[in-house]
């Protein structure tokens, strides 16, 4: 035990590389965070992005098809419609 | 013993230096050898200069089984930036971002942009695609930035644009929603700028509190609306049709669950494309379903016989004798057809829309009564959430002449928004009971919770016998009426009344051959999904609304009929359990 005493300049220099170390990683990690966090961040707004395209293609569809003139386009409107009654909600009823 | 510790902390010493080194080593290679290459990145990924990287809430429509279709949202892209003191040559420059950019400014704008040499930074275009972008930067064109940016993206165009709204800068350098929902919920679709891109580690050492307790989050969020794309496009279509085909100065329509007050469509024509403002007129960019007031003509005269009923004055059976035309503080009164029939009962005042019925009803009913009932039903904004709601004009009923009254009692002489009056018509349908008319249903925080608005505040205005008697009356119209009685519908009961009033001239006064035409209906007529409102203002080459808009509320009615799968009401034998009934 007696032969362990370490030197104050020994110590300290150890203290200062472990921190160096230490203080660099945590730059690194920081940085490394934050640039994935904008990676990830973009690459959901892209999507996001992507998805509205979809959905204006969606809306799109859903105007032509309003718009369209079924009688224009050769099709004969129906003679009778069918209305199917509501099926009770119960069993009882 | 202590030589070989010291051996081993040399070691880990050595150690330690070397990792440093190394790290050293790979901060040199990302900062000195490629730190170029890595700027250019971080520069796509955040845009400079004053567009900057929008972030906003979106909004979404809600279809029929309840999926999410955006209304609102964001589109990313890039767009170009030139640094005139760096740039070597205009000319080309132009031609590459001419090529792939489908707006930017013309070649001697451009030109004009780069040879002042004082700027270091002008845009020259933007919404650029992702791949027009990357393909634009891969081509290093000296003195051009090819830089990441987002804007706010309407999907649907014109779809809902002026119940939406629009974003924009107002007084200050950051783009707030003016009009619409974009407006009313400016507070909740607003970004702070920096949740996208927070740095976990920076928020730690530098505001641990927020990180742990965010207020943001428990305001930030998207929009839910009512609005179903599919209905609103079909309202959107029917009413450019009528607007179109009879020229009128413009037209509406609001479809509206009168139950809970939820509007599941509403539109104006003309409008404009949400994603093209450039040439859009200012005046469309507001709401005139909420902005605007009109006198709405004889759809007012359900809500005078209702509120007549409520107050047990008249009753169904009760007749009067209608003589054509009255003369009331020397103005005279008259049928739209001026000829009188006599003793009738209250119905025929419905069925056919006499102004001297409506006018008799209105003396039984008295002045404050009257007063009373309109000033609950109009006196107060409906509370919708959307900007600039309008009052309705009531002053005739602060005076002590009758004719003012009278003519109230049939629609002329007030004036009320659409929304007013949907929300007022409402109440006959929903048994008695006013609410409020909503476009938001709820609000989806950033925190993961959503949150339904409350729009249960209701009023109960007339008792539901009233109501009911009135929607009797209203479903006897279209069942008999409505296109000499072929519009009826064997297997569901619908309540209807058309309005046509006469215009007002700006100096005082109505024109005699220019109108407005209103009609309102709502189906099943005794427990309603949908309650529809529609006008036209000023149709040219026609007199009634019974001739522009009940073609028009009728494909709605069998629309919303099929899309929703609303079951038959009537007209089915008792003892039929499936088998299927036919409809004309």
């Amino acid at each position: 035990m007696h032969n362990l005493r370490l030197s104050f300049i020994s110590l300290t220099s150890g203290a200062v590389g472990v921190l160096l170390v230490v203080y660099i990683g945590l730059i690194a990690v920081v940085m490394s965070y934050a640039a994935l966090t904008v990676e990830f961040s973009q690459s959901v707004k892209n999507d996001e992005a992507a998805v509205a395209v979809l959905e204006a293609h969606y809306l799109a569809s859903v105007a032509s098809v309003t718009d369209t003139n079924y009688l224009a386009e050769g099709y004969a409107a129906p003679s009778a419609q069918l209305f199917v009654p509501a099926r009770s909600v119960t069993a009882l009823r | 013993m202590r030589a070989q510790f010291r051996s081993r902390i040399r070691l880990v010493l050595t150690f330690i230096v070397l990792a440093a080194l190394l790290t050293l080593l790979r901060l040199y290679f990302i900062q000195i050898v490629h730190g170029a290459e890595y700027a250019q990145k971080a520069d796509r990924q955040f845009a400079s200069g004053g567009s900057g990287l929008f972030d906003r809430g979106s909004i979404y429509f809600t279809r029929k089984d309840g999926t999410l279709i955006s209304a609102a949202t964001l589109a990313t892209g890039f767009l170009v930036a030139i640094n005139p003191q760096t740039i070597t040559d205009p000319a080309a420059a132009y031609s590459a971002i001419s090529a792939v950019a489908s707006s930017t400014l013309s070649r001697d704008a451009f030109l004009a942009a780069a040879a002042k040499k004082n700027l270091v930074y002008v845009e020259v275009a933007h919404h650029l695609s992702d791949a027009d972008g990357q393909a634009l930067a891969a081509l290093g064109i000296p003195g051009v930035q090819v830089l990441r940016e987002s804007w706010r993206y309407y999907p649907g165009g014109s779809l809902a644009a002026q119940s939406i709204g629009i974003v924009s800068y107002g007084s200050g350098d950051t783009l707030v929603g003016q009009t619409g929902l974009e407006a009313t919920y400016d507070g909740v679709l607003s970004r702070s700028g920096d949740s996208l891109y927070k740095n976990f580690f920076a928020e730690l050492f530098s505001n641990v509190g927020s990180l742990l307790v965010n207020a943001k989050d428990a305001h930030e969020g998207d929009v839910v609306t009512t609005i179903e794309p599919e209905v609103q496009t079909r309202l959107q279509d029917d009413i450019a049709k009528v607007n179109q085909r009879y020229s009128s100065d413009d037209s509406g329509g609001i479809i509206m669950d009168p139950a809970t007050g939820a509007i599941i469509a509403l539109t104006s024509y003309p409008t404009y494309d949400e994603n093209n403002l450039q040439n859009v007129d200012p005046t469309l960019l507001g709401n005139p379903l909420v902005e605007h007031v009109h006198e709405f003509g004889s759809i007012m005269k359900p809500l005078t016989m209702t509120s007549a009923l409520d107050a047990g004055v008249i009753t169904p059976q009760t007749t009067y004798d209608d003589t054509g035309c009255i003369t009331v503080n020397n103005a005279h009164i008259c049928n739209w057809d001026s000829k009188a029939r006599g003793v009738i009962p209250m119905e025929q005042i419905i069925l056919q829309s006499l102004n001297v019925g409506a006018s008799w009803v209105a003396t039984q009913l008295g002045q404050d009564k009257f007063r009373a009932y309109f000033t609950e039903l109009f006196g107060q904004k409906t509370g919708i959430d959307l900007p600039n709601e309008g009052h309705a004009l009531l002053s005739n009923l602060s005076q002590p002449e009758q004719v003012d009254y009278d003519t109230a009692s049939f629609g002329q002489g007030i004036a009320e928004t659409p929304v007013q009056m949907i929300r007022a018509l409402g109440a006959i349908a929903n048994g008695g009971v006013m609410v409020q008319p909503h476009l938001a249903s709820a609000v989806r925080l950033d925190s993961g919770i959503t949150r339904t608005l409350d729009w249960s505040q209701t009023t109960r205005i007339f008792s539901a016998t009233a109501a009911h008697e009135t929607t009797q009356m209203m479903t006897d119209m279209v069942d008999t009426v409505l296109q000499g009685g072929r519009a009826i519908i064997p297997t569901m009961s619908v309540a209807a009344k058309t309005g046509t009033a006469q215009l007002t001239k700006p100096g005082g006064g109505y024109y005699t051959d220019r109108f407005f035409h209103s009609f309102v209906g709502f189906f099943p007529s005794y427990n309603p999904r949908f309650i529809i409102l529609l006008y036209t203002d000023n149709p040219k080459h026609v007199e009634y609304a019974s001739e522009t808009l009940d073609s028009t509320f009728l494909d709605l009615v069998h629309f919303l009929i099929d899309y929703y799968q609303v079951p038959p009401d009537r007209g089915l034998p008792s003892t039929q359990t499936g088998a299927p009934a036919s409809s004309g």
